[in-house]
């Protein structure tokens, strides 16, 4: 009896034993171990922060309290509720203009027979690859009233009184800001707008409908879904951006909620439990609208064009074609070309006055900027350049690998944690790099990565993976599952064939993922600003310092020296990714 | 590899069970093949014929059963035993072909030599001989992506057999080729299964493929097995109304057994609309007298005559026939029913026609409904 029962137990046990071995896998111990590390990441500093913002600081600075003060402060306070309608303007100014720039430009790349085309559509991205700091930094050189280029020319040539514009408002960050982001409209757009069956638009011509209607009617309102992706994405970036209003309208008296942010951040103002409340309810407008896009509108965008591969017949202008070309020479000229001519210009003065003087050309802004050894280096701008390509390979490199595994558990495997991890690296797209910053500096301020160029590597690969991820993610949709299964069924081990067939496959889509990054991580600036200290600066919070404690020409060289490792690294992603890789 | 000289199960499927969420995909089935047999599993999207070769080649963990074969157990999860797909020696040929972009033909078919860690000359030898097997040795050195389908799909099946595997899995490996070519495949995939002699197990939704190329088929509907047995068995000897109505095509209608002499004998009385007809025929496994039925007949076994012989006959009406060279295609309205009738064109049936149907006690069936 006893002996039985002994037996029988040992049988359960060992049979609970092999079931446990069972599933303790390579693929479940490695997703399991992702997935951890990826939720500590991700959401350990969004929580801190939420804690945080009910902590209330009294008016000493010395001790903190439990409360709802923080909030009751963002709608009592004298400047941070217009801050809110600052940022709601913007964004909303932005979207509107970069929408109507993207929609119109996708349709004239794709469906017009618009000269030079081909020639015209990489530059119409480059903005989307720059800095928009640096783009509002070359605005304010050109359209300031008194030391602007374009008004002193307007002045001198057409012998015009004052100035013709100023950028130095809440308009001028919604230019800037709108021509910086209008690619992203364009790039949601014109996938679809070419793969469009043009036998929707033919039929809609022959009932009689003329080019415009057709556009209007037929034609747009099939990529809709496209187009209100990107209108979403630029008014959630656009309420993220830092760079733009700090240069061109927080000085003057519009304050956004990013630059209030960042003043709670760091310096003599700082209150870190205030800037934690504004950062949630920053992050909580623009989870909703990310939310609201991936659940209702991406998932719409694939039902309107057909899948064929043919080339569709594009709408003939007719006289038009040349309005048509003229309006997209015009959109190159003041998104790249004229701001990159301004930069060049003014950082080759000793001081800049608003007037080209031929005989002061010099290099030494240059020198100062780039040249460490030399006495009279500016140390923010040289370790700048230094810490900036550390963070940019070190980071890309890490994301892509971490971006490589989650996409290959998610699409791949069916080990525990695959859906949180399907989450999990959703969430960073919801939250604007400048909150995820200020989470992860109410984070680890007490810890010995504090201050060091691991904290701001933690937030840019916390922040930006989900990026490499789709790239991946992308690519493994397209790539059928049967090509790894044979090859297990031929016998190879999860890790040969991961080594052997799918890395190989991928390869392409890991070198654009990784140079996005790279390009991404070069340009960074709302997350540096957060978290930086005296010898972590980053180039763009190299950028920052000169603009703020330095003069433009010196500011516009250290941007020239970003902008052109940015056009390097454009022209490889071109050449590695091809025309297709952004639009898919 | 196992030298398995015993002639009964060589795999042997127990009780197999999947779950996806709270459907049960594959129910319960059992079934063993021979060494060396080409057995199909046939059953529309959704029966759990994909999931059993899955289950099979380890690219699912099942939820109960055991699946062996030879003397090595697959996989047994009430044992905890679960093989990994590479360990399982297996061949298999994807529905999508699943030829690396990446690589040459010859390179894919290597693969699983390389795997296996095969000497260089040999792996030569071996992929040359396969390739020459399935008529690809001029495209040896192509890349993958630049054959067609059927070359793909030729490559496919040798990098599935050059490794000699134990078993060969093929998953709806034709249903991506047009018409003709899946018609010339059918005869070369079963003339090379036949020359290398792996035991193979076949997926298909198409009915005429299971019927050209299976040793055995077995029937499938939702996660259980409908019926099992040789392509003629199946075709002539449906044990149900499903597996009449899923092979072929066949007159059915309902039906109450009258009669039954127990060795498979009897008379049914099937009532349509008023009418009623007796019909002496074959009563299949599972029905007895006063069970209900369905009366199962192939169109080319009713027989339409204009002279009846006055008793039984059931009378009615051509309301089409179309020639198509060798046979008539007649449709005849009986009560509500419309029969299809495959008439000997000399029969000259038109639309309109009275006519009389014979059926044959032989071809005529009473199956479960």
């Amino acid at each position: 009896m006893t002996t039985e029962t002994y037996s029988s137990n040992a049988v359960e046990r060992s049979r609970l034993n092999n079931r446990l071995r069972a599933m303790v896998t390579q693929e479940n111990l490695i997703t399991l171990v992702v997935a951890l590390i990826v939720a500590g990441a991700v959401i350990v500093p969004l929580v801190v922060l939420f804690v945080s913002s009910f902590k209330v600081l009294d008016p000493a600075g010395w001790d903190t309290t439990w409360g709802f003060g923080n909030y009751v402060t963002m709608f009592t306070d004298r400047i941070i509720p217009k801050a809110f309608v600052n940022t709601l303007i913007i964004s909303s100014g932005s979207t509107i203009l970069a929408t109507f720039l993207g929609v119109s430009l996708a349709w004239i790349n794709a469906r017009t027979n618009c000269p030079g085309r081909s020639y015209l559509e990489p530059y119409n991205l480059i903005p989307f690859f720059l800095s928009p700091f640096v783009g509002a930094i070359a605005w304010h050189n050109l359209g300031e009233p008194q030391t602007g280029l374009l008004n002193n020319l307007a002045r001198e040539v057409f012998g015009i009184e004052g100035a013709i514009i100023n950028v130095d408002n809440i308009w001028g960050v919604i230019w800037v800001t709108g021509i910086f982001f209008a690619p992203l409209v364009y790039l949601f757009v014109v996938g679809s707008l070419r793969r469009m069956d043009p036998s929707l638009e033919d039929s809609a011509r022959t009932t009689g409908a003329g080019l415009f209607r057709t556009t209007m009617t037929v034609t747009l309102p099939l990529v809709m879904p496209g187009i209100l992706s990107g209108a979403i994405i630029v008014f959630v970036t656009s309420a993220g951006e830092f760079g733009v209003p700090f240069k061109l309208s927080a000085p003057y008296g519009w304050e956004t909620l990013t630059t209030q942010i960042f003043s709670k951040a760091v310096g003599d103002d700082a209150n870190h439990h205030m800037g934690a409340a504004m950062s949630m309810a920053l992050g909580i407008i623009t989870v909703f609208l990310i939310w609201v896009q991936q659940r209702y509108i991406a998932p719409r965008s694939f039902t309107t064009v057909t899948g064929k591969g043919f080339r569709p017949n594009v709408l003939d202008l007719g006289p038009w074609r040349w309005v048509a070309f003229g309006y997209n020479i015009f959109f190159i000229m003041v998104a790249v070309v004229l701001p990159i001519v301004c930069l060049i210009i003014v950082s080759l003065h000793p001081v800049w006055t608003g007037k080209i003087v031929l005989a002061d050309i010099t290099t030494i802004n240059y020198v100062k900027t780039l040249m460490w050894w030399h006495p009279e280096a500016i140390s923010a701008a040289t370790n700048g350049i230094g810490n900036s390509l550390i963070l940019a390979f070190g980071g890309a490199s890490i994301s892509m690998v971490l971006a490589l595994v989650i996409s290959y558990m998610i699409h791949r495997t069916k080990g525990f944690g695959v859906r949180m991890l399907d989450f999990l690296s959703m969430v960073p797209i919801g939250f604007p790099g400048i909150v995820l910053a200020m989470g992860v500096l109410v984070t680890y301020i007490q810890t010995p990565i504090y201050a060091t160029l691991w904290i701001l590597m933690l937030a840019y690969i916390t922040r930006f993976f989900p990026y490499g991820q789709r790239n991946i993610s992308s690519i493994m949709l397209a790539i059928s599952e049967e090509l790894d299964q044979s090859s297990r069924m031929a016998g190879a081990s999860w890790f040969t064939t991961l080594r052997r067939i799918t890395i190989p496959l991928l390869k392409p889509g890991l070198f654009a993922g990784w140079i996005l990054l790279f390009i991404i991580f070069l340009r960074e600036l709302s997350i540096s600003i957060i978290l930086f200290t005296t010898g972590t600066e980053t180039l763009s919070v190299g950028v920052y310092y000169l603009t703020n404690f330095e003069n433009e020409p010196l500011t516009s060289a250290l941007s020239m020296a970003q902008t052109v490792m940015l056009l390097i690294a454009i022209y490889a992603f071109r050449r590695l990714a091809g025309r297709e890789a952004l639009t898919a | 590899m196992t030298m398995q000289e015993d002639t009964g199960a060589y795999l042997e499927v127990q009780n197999l069970v999947k779950y996806f969420g709270n459907d049960r995909a594959v129910d319960d089935i059992s079934f063993a093949v021979p060494k060396g047999a080409f057995l199909t599993l046939l059953g529309p999207s959704g029966c759990g014929k994909t999931t059993t070769l899955m289950s099979v080649a380890g690219l699912h963990a099942i939820d109960g059963g055991r699946i062996r074969v030879g003397d090595v157990v697959y996989t047994s999860p009430s044992e905890g035993l679960f093989l990994p797909p590479e360990k399982r020696d297996i061949g298999m040929v994807f529905q999508s072909y699943a030829i690396w972009p990446h690589m040459t033909v010859a390179k894919n078919v290597a693969y699983p030599l390389e795997i296996r860690k095969v000497n260089q000359s040999e792996i030569d030898d071996r992929v040359a001989e396969v390739l020459a097997l399935v008529g690809l040795t001029a495209e040896a050195d192509k890349l993958a992506t630049n054959l067609s389908g059927g070359q793909q799909q030729r490559a496919s099946l040798a990098r599935a057999i050059v490794s000699k595997p134990r078993l060969l899995l093929f998953d709806e490996p034709l249903s991506n080729l047009d018409l003709k070519l899946r018609e010339q495949m059918r005869v070369e995939l079963k003339r090379i299964q036949n020359e290398v002699g792996i035991t193979s197990i076949y997926v298909t939704h198409d009915q005429s493929e299971a019927l050209v190329m299976s040793d055995e088929i077995i029937v499938m509907s939702k996660g259980k097995i409908e019926q099992r047995g040789g392509p003629v068995e199946i075709y002539s000897r449906p044990v149900n109304e499903y597996v009449s109505n899923f092979i072929g095509v066949a007159n059915l209608l309902k039906a109450k057994v009258r009669d039954s002499d127990g060795s498979g004998q009897g008379v049914v009385e099937v009532s349509q609309d008023g009418q009623t007809m007796t019909v002496p025929c074959q009563i299949g496994p599972g029905i007895g007298a006063g069970d209900d039925a369905v009366l199962s007949v192939r169109p080319e076994n009713v027989h339409a005559v204009r002279e009846g012989n006055g008793n039984d006959d059931v009378e009615g009406e051509v309301t089409h026939a179309i020639f198509l060279g060798n046979y008539v295609d007649c449709r005849v309205k009986w009560g509500d029913f419309e029969w299809k009738v495959i008439a000997h064109p000399r029969t000259r049936l038109k639309a309109g026609e009275k006519v009389f149907l014979q059926f044959d006690p032989e071809h005529t069936l009473a199956v479960q409904p």
